[in-house]
């Protein structure tokens, strides 16, 4: 089960208008021991909701310290939070580093890699570059960093530093999407046909060993299909994608709008695959062999409240759980129960597997 | 900029890790997952009462091995199962991985009400010769079935699975090896009689042709081969891995 720990700031810098970079000091240093390129999972209340958010660590293996890059989202509370209120000193509490964006290392290889960033996804490929480039003292490392303006660009100076520290080993191509650049390849988006031309003269692709993409969707999707096009096997290419659209703030758990009366049956509106249907059913049975009685295609695997495969949420009424082996605490605060392990209490219950 | 996640999974995307994989594509995944586990652990845990039935040390070291192999990869997936909350320590031990229906029994593609291994793993194994057949047609199945799962659009999975994909290969070539054996020791119509029941129970285990179910997993990039198509990829696979040990069956 995921557990949280509790570290405390030592650095919060800002590096562009809307991104700071916060240093962190574990009090279990050894359980926050990370692999280049994986990140934490924060949590915190905001208004009796606990909202949790993951940032990638930017910093190297051999550096000493946790370092995790935080840009501001619009309407993002948590990186909203970040940016404007945290301070040295403060309390935070996360996950241990998780992730698999990452290849093993190996002193004695002469490795080629490429990267591609897209705005804040530098954040872990900052960390990837900075140990390979320690760790691998034949790797050579070019990174592809697309931005909007030059005035975006996090960690521009730490990529010139690096460069410097490793020359002809580093290796970045900044593209802009809107400021003009003496070369025209280099502005605009990054897409399929803006890798197949830097492809051509730029990035010696058939050599590249690893390629790393971390931005957003349809950025990645394209290099990718550049990547395939040209001959990049399927495990030579890592991923690594923060959804912009993480769930936002959550409506609060509609309350039971009838109390449980003595008749044994409940009504249960099923929402599965974007369909609603309402079926009558015993209240001793549970929600998932009511939905599968009545011929609803509902998720499940285990059925003994272990898995979490049935999982749904209660938008209205109310439901027992009398096994519980998968969900967290704060999953069941936000309405999300394990429909094999959950029985009807009142007598209408509204839930969706879809949210 | 914005993208659906739906429309960037139907595009071919990657997902990477369990904070923005939706609702339902979550759902699908560890259905997948506790298919795979599942199947891994009854299947290894069946084939692990027939060890000391191998006629020789090799073929014993060759099961055990098996037993071994298939259980430490069901650890693997159970470890991206853990990345979602799943209790992996009680997960494994919640069923009685052993149990096993009769022989006869008529279940079709039906799983079990309690676990949601391939309803071939609920079949008991009936001997030596048995197990290899079993193992050699298995072991072509998956095969056939790690091909597909090796494009899965859930990184850390699709990452398990090539990792795997080589050992669960050799399985099959150590049941070739096992029943060239027993065809040299003349156990020809002992192995026919294998194969004609465990044929039909293991073609069943592809699934329904023209599945619906298939467009929705295959829009999220949980699959990409049909299950026709898979069954059709397993039949010549099975039906010459028998001909090179010398087996025509009727």
């Amino acid at each position: 089960m995921a557990r949280f720990h509790d570290l405390t700031v030592t650095d919060v810098t800002k590096t562009i208008r809307d991104a700071v970079v916060v240093t962190l000091q574990p009090e279990d240093a050894e359980a926050f021991d990370f692999t280049q390129g994986q990140y934490l999972t924060f949590r915190r209340d905001f208004d009796g909701q606990e909202l949790r958010r993951s940032y990638s660590i930017c910093a190297g293996r051999q550096e000493g310290h946790l370092q995790v890059g935080i840009k501001r989202v619009e309407g993002g509370a948590f990186s909203t939070w970040a940016n404007e209120d945290l301070q040295v000193g403060d309390r935070v509490q996360a996950m241990v580093p998780m992730g698999s964006f990452f290849t093993p290392l190996d002193a004695a290889s002469e490795r080629q890699y490429l990267g591609f960033a897209g705005g804040s996804g530098i954040t872990p490929l900052l960390s990837i570059i900075k140990t390979t480039l320690a760790v691998e003292p034949g790797a050579r490392f070019t990174l592809v960093y697309a931005n909007k303006g030059v005035s975006t660009i996090m960690f521009r100076e730490e990529l010139e530093d690096l460069k410097n520290q490793h020359m002809g080993r580093f290796n970045v191509i900044h593209i802009l999407e809107t400021d003009a650049q003496e070369i025209d390849l280099f502005t605009g988006l990054v897409t399929q046909e803006k890798c197949a031309e830097l492809f051509k003269g730029w990035i010696d692709i058939e050599n590249i060993d690893t390629a790393f993409i971390c931005g957003p969707e349809p950025m990645m999707l394209g290099i990718a299909a550049a990547l395939r096009a040209h001959g990049l096997a399927d495990g030579q290419i890592k991923f690594e994608l923060f959804a912009s659209a993480q769930p936002g703030r959550v409506a609060q758990r509609v309350a039971a709008k009838d109390a449980a009366s003595a008749a044994n049956q409940a009504e249960i509106a099923y929402t599965l695959d974007g369909a609603t249907r309402t079926v009558s059913a015993g209240k001793e049975t549970s929600l998932l062999e009511s939905a599968i009685a009545n011929q609803l295609d509902a998720p499940f695997a285990c059925k003994a409240g272990v898995c979490s495969t049935c999982r749904c949420r209660v938008l209205e009424g109310e439901v027992e759980m009398v096994a519980n082996h998968a969900l967290e605490d704060y999953e069941v605060e936000k309405g999300y129960v394990l429909s094999c392990q959950s029985y009807p209490v009142t007598d209408r219950v509204v839930v969706d597997y879809d949210q | 900029m914005d993208m659906r996640i739906e429309d960037y999974l139907a595009e071919g995307g990657v997902l990477s890790n369990p904070t923005n994989v939706p609702p339902r594509y979550r759902a699908e995944l560890m259905k997948l997952m506790t298919s795979f586990v599942d199947s891994e652990l009854a299947g290894a845990a069946g084939f692990a009462d027939i060890i000391n039935q191998g006629p020789g040390i090799a073929e014993r070291i060759a099961a055990a091995r098996i037993v071994l192999e298939k259980t430490d990869h069901a650890g693997r997936v159970l470890r991206v199962m853990e990345s979602f909350g799943v209790d992996a320590d009680r997960y494994a031990n919640h069923h009685p991985w052993t149990a096993r229906l009769d022989r006869d029994a008529d279940i079709g593609a039906t799983r079990g009400n309690h676990d949601m291994r391939l309803a071939v793993f609920n079949y008991p194994l009936e001997g030596w010769t048995d197990a290899v057949v079993m193992n050699l047609l298995m072991g072509c199945a998956v095969a056939v079935q790690m091909a597909d799962f090796q494009k899965l659009s859930y990184q850390p999975l699709a990452e398990v699975f090539r990792a795997i994909a080589p050992v669960e290969a050799r399985h099959g070539e150590l049941a070739e090896e096992g029943l060239a054996r027993l065809m040299a020791e003349g156990a020809g119509e002992a192995i026919l009689a294998s194969v004609s029941y465990w044929w039909p129970r293991v073609a069943a285990s592809f699934g329904q042709a023209g599945s619906p179910r298939f467009e929705a997993l295959r829009a999220m990039g949980l699959r990409h081969t049909g299950n026709e198509a898979l069954r059709e990829k397993w039949e010549a696979a099975a039906m010459a891995a028998l001909a090179r040990v010398g087996i025509q069956p009727g």
